[in-house]
């Protein structure tokens, strides 16, 4: 005889008090405690969290580095970070609250017994502060040190509680990199349990473009080839490489910004409605757009290096120049391509993308470019002012949308012009954007990895830069080809040229 | 007229008339727009997301000033403040006010607009018809009616009206649980500012679940509005009475079930901060709803 069992009924006062989410009791052990990006980030979105309310009451926060510090010295950095980086006010109870739940391990986890050392400190850690064995990993740590540590961890997980892994980029050097480090990570996570960090997913402008698109029955009927002249996508940095020639030598603008940011930009503004927002769902429409996009031969593809300029007022050296590069170095810091995504939707539509850095401003904006009005019935004079309608997503610096649509001018007779509409997302709603990290780490404890990127998506993508850098090896180009404080190469304006289109003046 | 709204602006425009038309109004904020652009290198953005509208009798007006400064800032609408002065000889006294805050990483500013009207004597008996002349198209209304509202009487009715949701603080009734009853829900999502400060002891509560599924006995020290809506909650939800014990407080200070006292939660929000949590929430509260019935009919 089988006995029936009476499900656990569901929490009746929970209803209504949504959409507050608060993940289980965890813990957060993050390798690279004494990196930069602990400082400027991590630490700063776990106070932004706290103050809102969003952490978990039960948790712990372990940070481990190879720095011989103690707690008491860790705390201590992290609250100037959270003081120097932070986008609230300091409130001491709420660093208090955060401090006490904070520890730090001086170790490197290739030493096993350091390692073993760590899972002891885990384990009281649970018993301390009732964490579940819940555990958050989250690897601050350059790519050559990610696979030790991801063994390591492997080797050491428990069965009980669950276990997420938050992966900083870049996942891998090129595709053979990537699929090693897959690999490796699947050997003891399973891909529901892998976070693979692309920050630019977690901007709220980046998100706003899904809103855009999809919770707007305007623009999905006018979003294809028919009435879409051409899209433009620039990731545009006024900095230099800020200190890191070791790891810009070694990656260039095209590893760095185009192999993850750029390619999701263009991912998400020529991707399928997915049937719902569910991770897989929109992964998996993000990939098929990714599969469709066709290599770029030699021509459609333009690379540069900055010179010495002028950025704000202030010369700044050339890429050569900088500290800790080569220089007769050939690594870039610019690209600009023409692309295509073989698909229904977008066949013979012209993806014009551009990303480098000392351009002339700070900036990252997608463009679609409508195509004109099939038969204007205005005289020439009368529009030459005119420029085809074009929607504006500034992602950032001014979070917004704009629309240019003619409008007449007043006065007499006829003359039209182009005049821009503007959505400024902060003028809508007057409140501080929270910054991607926060977004990310709470959303990794949570369990949703809708905005992280999956490992077929990392494949696809370096698939298609490999597929690019692999000409670049045969020829040397004349390098510096820009001035720092420009847009970049005269030939990125030839490529357009010669397709009788401009890069838009945002 | 109201003292000045203290709001962190980069400038503001305005002008104030008696005994004026509603043209006068609409008219004038044109102007203003107008006026506000010369000092920028374009027009202020209007980034409008609902008309906030405000019956404000002379007996809130201090409070509602305050609690109003800054919600400009957070809610770049039109708000439209209405003053009822039916003592007062009939008519209306209008100040407009076209305020511009920066944006941040930008040269532009938006605009929030401001109406205040002084409506006297028989004006502020159909105040509807005042409104509706001034209210953004296409958007949503929010009406938030300080003190109690006589339901039933016109001037309640009409802007119930015009309103998509109807904002209370059921703190500043003298008669609940027993006024909850007359909530016009089959005419308004309606929102009280009282519910939202028990949010934080709700979330607690639910944290006790199932232990709290017998529940017999809530005793709260806070305010009768809140104690209530917390008891009426919990029968609603639950689906069985409880004895509800209230010790009078100016906030809510305790929350016991059964005897056990619950955590006390952390958060603690401004008026300010709870008004706009209210305005951004656009559909009906049936949560709410039953709790506020719950509060009176067990």
């Amino acid at each position: 005889m089988t006995e029936t069992q009476t499900p656990p009924q569901e929490n009746p006062l929970l209803e209504g008090l949504g959409p507050r989410r608060t993940p289980e009791p965890c813990v957060l052990v993050i390798f690279g405690a004494s990196g930069d990006l602990t400082r400027r980030k991590i630490f700063p979105a776990l106070y932004a969290l706290a103050y809102r309310g969003l952490l978990p009451e039960r948790l712990a926060v372990v940070g481990t580095a190879r720095s011989e510090w103690t707690d008491y010295e860790f705390r201590d950095r992290m609250e100037h970070a959270v003081r120097e980086f932070g986008r609230d006010d300091f409130k001491q109870e709420i660093w208090d609250w955060l401090a006490a739940a904070t520890q730090y391990l001086a170790m490197d986890f290739t030493d096993e017994s350091k390692a073993d050392e760590l899972v002891t400190l885990l384990n009281k850690v649970d018993e301390d502060h009732g964490t579940r064995e819940n555990r958050v990993y989250y690897l601050a740590v350059p790519p050559q040190a990610m696979p030790a540590i991801a063994k390591g961890l492997g080797k050491r997980r428990r069965t009980r509680g669950w276990v997420r892994l938050i992966v900083e980029k870049p996942f891998g050097h090129d595709l053979v990199s990537a699929r090693e480090l897959t690999k490796l990570i699947s050997r003891n996570f399973a891909e529901e349990e892998v976070f693979r960090i692309d920050h630019y997913l977690g901007k709220e402008t980046v998100q706003n473009m899904l809103a855009l698109r999809f919770a707007n029955g305007i623009f999905e009927p006018i979003w294809n080839r028919q009435f879409v002249d051409h899209i433009q996508i620039t990731v545009a940095e006024t900095i230099g490489i800020e200190g890191r020639a070791e790891f810009y030598e070694q990656a260039g603008v095209i590893r760095d910004i185009f192999q993850n940011h750029m390619l999701q930009l263009i991912a998400l503004t020529a991707m399928e409605p997915p049937i719902d927002f569910s991770a897989e769902s929109v992964r998996n429409e993000k990939v098929k757009v990714l599969r469709a996009m066709h290599t770029p031969g030699p021509k459609h593809v333009v690379r540069g290096q900055y010179g010495p300029g002028y950025i704000e007022g202030k010369v700044v050296p050339g890429y050569r120049e900088e500290e800790g590069v080569d220089p007769s170095s050939m690594t870039e810091t610019y690209v600009a391509a023409k692309l295509y995504v073989d698909n229904w939707r977008w066949a013979d539509t012209p993806i014009y993308v551009r990303t480098g850095k000392r351009l002339a401003r700070r900036e990252t904006t997608i463009g679609i470019q409508f195509k004109s009005a099939p038969h204007p019935p205005f005289e020439k004079a009368m529009t030459q002012e005119l420029q085809p309608n074009t929607l504006l997503v500034h992602v950032q610096p001014d979070e917004g949308v704009s629309l240019e649509i003619g409008a007449k001018v007043p006065g007499q007779g006829m003359r039209i012009r182009t005049v821009q509409m503007d959505f400024v997302y902060g003028g809508a709603f007057r409140m501080e954007l929270p910054d991607a990290y926060e977004r990310l780490i709470l959303d990794a404890m949570l369990g949703d990895q809708t905005l992280f990127t999956r490992s077929d998506e990392v494949e696809e993508q370096w698939a298609i830069v490999d597929a690019i850098v692999a000409p670049w090896a045969r020829d040397r180009p004349a390098f510096p080809n820009y001035a720092a404080g420009t847009w970049g190469p005269a030939a990125a304006d030839e490529l357009m040229h010669r397709d009788g289109r401009e890069w838009l003046r945002h | 007229m109201a003292p000045a709204l203290s709001v962190t602006h980069a400038h503001k425009e305005e002008w104030s008339g008696e005994d004026v038309a509603v043209e006068d109004v609409t008219t004038t904020l044109c102007r203003l727009r107008e006026e506000s652009a010369h000092e920028t290198e374009g027009p202020d953005l209007r980034t409008s997301v609902m008309t906030h509208l405000a019956w404000v009798p002379a007996e809130w007006e201090e409070a509602a000033v305050e609690t109003l400064a800054g919600l400009e800032e957070r809610h770049p609408s039109r708000g439209i403040l209405l003053f009822p002065e039916p003592e007062a000889a009939d008519g209306i006294d209008a100040k407009v006010s076209v305020i511009a805050f920066p944006l941040r990483e930008h040269r532009r500013h938006i605009a929030a607009e401001v109406i205040e009207l002084r409506l006297r004597g028989r004006m502020s008996e159909a105040p509807a018809s005042i409104v509706n002349p001034l209210l953004v198209p296409a958007l949503p209304v929010f009406l938030r009616w300080r003190g109690r509202p006589q339901f039933g009487e016109q001037r309640v009715e009409q802007l119930v009206e015009v309103c998509d949701r109807l904002i209370v603080d059921s703190r500043e009734w003298p008669d609940v649980p027993k006024a909850y009853a007359e909530l016009p829900l089959d005419r308004a999502a309606c929102s009280d500012i009282a519910w939202r400060r028990t949010e934080p002891w709700r979330r607690c509560l639910a944290r006790l679940w199932p232990g709290i599924a017998e529940l017999r006995t809530l005793r709260v020290e806070g305010p009768v509005a809140e104690a209530s809506l917390l008891a009426g909650w919990l029968r609603s939800r639950l689906e069985r009475d409880l004895e509800l014990e209230h010790v009078a407080a100016d906030e809510l200070a305790a929350v016991d079930v059964d005897g056990d006292a619950c955590p006390v939660p952390k958060e603690r929000s401004t008026s300010s901060e709870l008004l706009s949590a209210e305005l951004d929430e656009f559909s009906r509260d049936r949560v709410y709803e039953a709790a506020a019935l719950a509060a009176v009919t067990f």
